[in-house]
């Protein structure tokens, strides 16, 4: 270890702010320090994050060479490919999966952050732990945790036989509402922490409070609760939307790959068909969509909270 | 007086919490089943961590995981406290353009970063490997780590620094004596969380990744496809008790600061 003792404190940053050329160079010398710290984050951001993307809008209106590369020039025809019904059919089923995938991690979101936020302090932090557990254990494994349980002869399978809703080995998988089952699993932990970061600390006394003045459940609810979690159900909403357009290994492992979502098409334009401005358009459309689906949630909180002023 | 329909949506809850959980535990149970085909159960056995073991292909894919997340990870900390340090610095409008492109990985499909990512490279000739692959998981962690590293230090009493100023310490000397050390748990979070996110990645790695440069996921993906088998449920397992292992590490209290912010919102 080492040890300095008694430095004098001459550090011209620090130091009392002298005027004139003193406190000039003090000055420059900060703005150094301060594009020195900023300096790698903002490099990676600019280098790796905004340029690519620039480049990404620019490559979809290039052509593509004999192998699938980068031609140049200027071109919309990449695009017009897109609206070919095949690829169409892609986005609309994605959309319709992710909205139905949004709905249901909100409903079931909103349900578990109520009943934590309405548990005492040390049980809420229990709870909380268990759900960061799934959340936080790795992608592929809650993914492949759905072969096991949906194979034929299966666990679910077995439980289906016993209820006598099937009888024999049934294929769940693969199929539409297998991979359904799959984005839900992995969506929901994502769904539930902002809406409960939202609710938590102010359901008790509220809730009572309009409980004991004659509130009903659903009113407690829609009057009270509902519009209190609204932020966190848009942050949640968000996080789910778009996030499950660009998913691709949940419908290919649970769904056959037969009923493709975006992120599909674009990993399969990308590696399978090496149609690089194709997919570049593909991930255009993604990005616009982003963009399409931020700006309705941010309409659609603007017109609630005017509704409840 | 309770309602009927809060013990209803109680229930659910709880059903849901069990929804979370009967996958993880399936795994985990099916990792110790002696048959070759994963779900019928044909007693305990270890043989398929046995199998696991001698697995070269897997053990080479681990290997680049924990190589390229214990790169990334540290980067991504370094850059994410630099720039935590750097923006306490700035005022107003560049502050809010500096935090909001930082945060814009957050947003944007991890895809279309992929896709853009591997565009760069194939437009610079850049061969695909390591180097791609690291700069891939940076991009992906950076955010979380400067997400909470950015709180951390915010929290930070800055007059404790200041004092060490004052008592004669030079910048460096404040820093890592009084600002580091204060530091340590949140900058272990974030590290920890960033080494789960990069070696679980498969999104990114899928357009990063080069001959050579196949991670744990990539691999795996591509055994799922021919089938499961008991062995990947042993790494399955494996997986779910390393995440165990992190969540321990980073405390309850740090996690739950993260995901769902601080003790009152």
């Amino acid at each position: 270890m080492t040890v300095t003792t008694a430095q004098p404190p001459v550090s011209p940053a620090t130091g009392p702010q002298q005027p004139g050329a003193a406190g000039k160079e003090a000055r420059a010398r900060k703005a150094v320090v301060t594009t020195a710290l900023l300096a790698p984050a903002g490099l990676t951001v600019v280098g790796l994050v905004l340029v690519p993307l620039l480049l990404v809008v620019r490559n979809s209106f290039a052509s593509a060479d004999s192998y699938g590369g980068i031609q140049g020039g200027f071109t919309l025809a990449n695009y017009q490919d897109l609206l070919d019904p095949i690829y169409l059919k892609v986005f609309g089923y994605s959309l319709g999966m992710a909205a139905l995938n949004t709905m249901v991690c909100l409903v079931l979101g909103y349900v578990v952050s109520y009943y934590l936020a309405s548990r005492p302090p040390q049980r809420q932090m229990l709870l909380l732990l268990l759900i960061i557990l799934p959340f936080w254990t790795d992608f592929l494994v809650r993914t492949f945790a759905w072969i096991n349980l949906l194979s034929p002869g299966g666990p679910v399978n077995s439980l289906t036989d016993a209820i006598g809703f099937t009888s024999g080995p049934t294929q769940w998988i693969p199929s539409q509402g297998a991979s359904f089952i799959g984005l839900v699993y992995a969506f929901l932990p994502t769904a539930i922490f902002p809406i409960y970061a939202s609710l938590r600390g102010v359901d008790n006394s509220l809730g009572e409070a309009a409980r004991d003045l004659g509130c009903g459940w659903w009113r407690v609810h829609s009057r009270v609760l509902l519009p209190i979690a609204r932020p966190g159900m848009l942050a949640a909403a968000l996080l789910t939307f778009i996030p499950t357009l660009g998913v691709f290994v949940i419908p290919v492992l649970l769904g056959g790959g037969r009923d493709q979502l975006v992120g599909n098409l674009i990993v399969t334009l990308y590696t399978e068909f090496r149609n690089q401005p194709m997919g570049a358009a593909a991930s255009v459309v993604l990005l616009v969509l982003m963009v399409a689906s931020m700006a309705v949630f941010g309409l659609a909180a603007r017109r609630l909270r005017r509704k409840t002023a | 007086m309770k309602h009927a329909l809060d013990t209803v949506t109680a229930w659910l809850a709880r059903g849901v919490i069990a929804f979370l959980y009967i996958p993880i535990i399936v795994v985990v149970v099916l990792s110790f089943n002696d048959s070759e085909i994963t779900y019928k159960w044909a007693g305990f056995s270890t043989r398929w961590y046995g199998k696991l073991a001698d697995n070269t292909e897997l053990l080479a894919a681990l290997r680049v995981s924990a190589e390229v997340a214990l790169i990334s990870a540290t980067l991504a900390t370094a850059c994410g406290l630099l720039a935590a340090m750097g923006m306490a610095r700035l005022r107003g409008k560049g502050k809010a353009l500096f935090s909001g492109s930082l945060f814009l990985p957050l947003i944007i499909p991890e895809i279309v970063l992929g896709v853009a990512l591997l565009s760069v490279f194939g437009a610079m000739g850049a061969d695909l490997g390591m180097t791609t692959l690291v700069l891939g998981h940076l991009v992906v962690t950076l955010p979380y780590a400067a997400l909470i590293v950015l709180g951390a230090y915010n929290a930070l009493d800055s007059s404790l620094a200041e004092a060490a100023t004052d008592l004669g310490c030079n910048a460096w000397q404040a820093f890592r004596r009084v600002t580091l050390p204060l530091l340590r748990q949140p900058l272990l979070a974030a590290w920890l969380l960033c080494f789960t996110i990069s070696f679980g990645n498969i999104v990114m790695s899928t357009f990063t990744n080069g001959v050579g440069s196949t991670t744990l996921p990539l691999r795996v993906y591509s055994m799922l496809k021919g089938g499961l088998t008991p062995e990947i449920n042993a790494l399955g397992t494996l997986l779910v008790l390393f995440t165990l292992l992190i969540i321990l590490g980073v405390g309850m209290r740090q996690m739950r600061r993260v995901l769902v912010g601080g003790e009152r919102s």
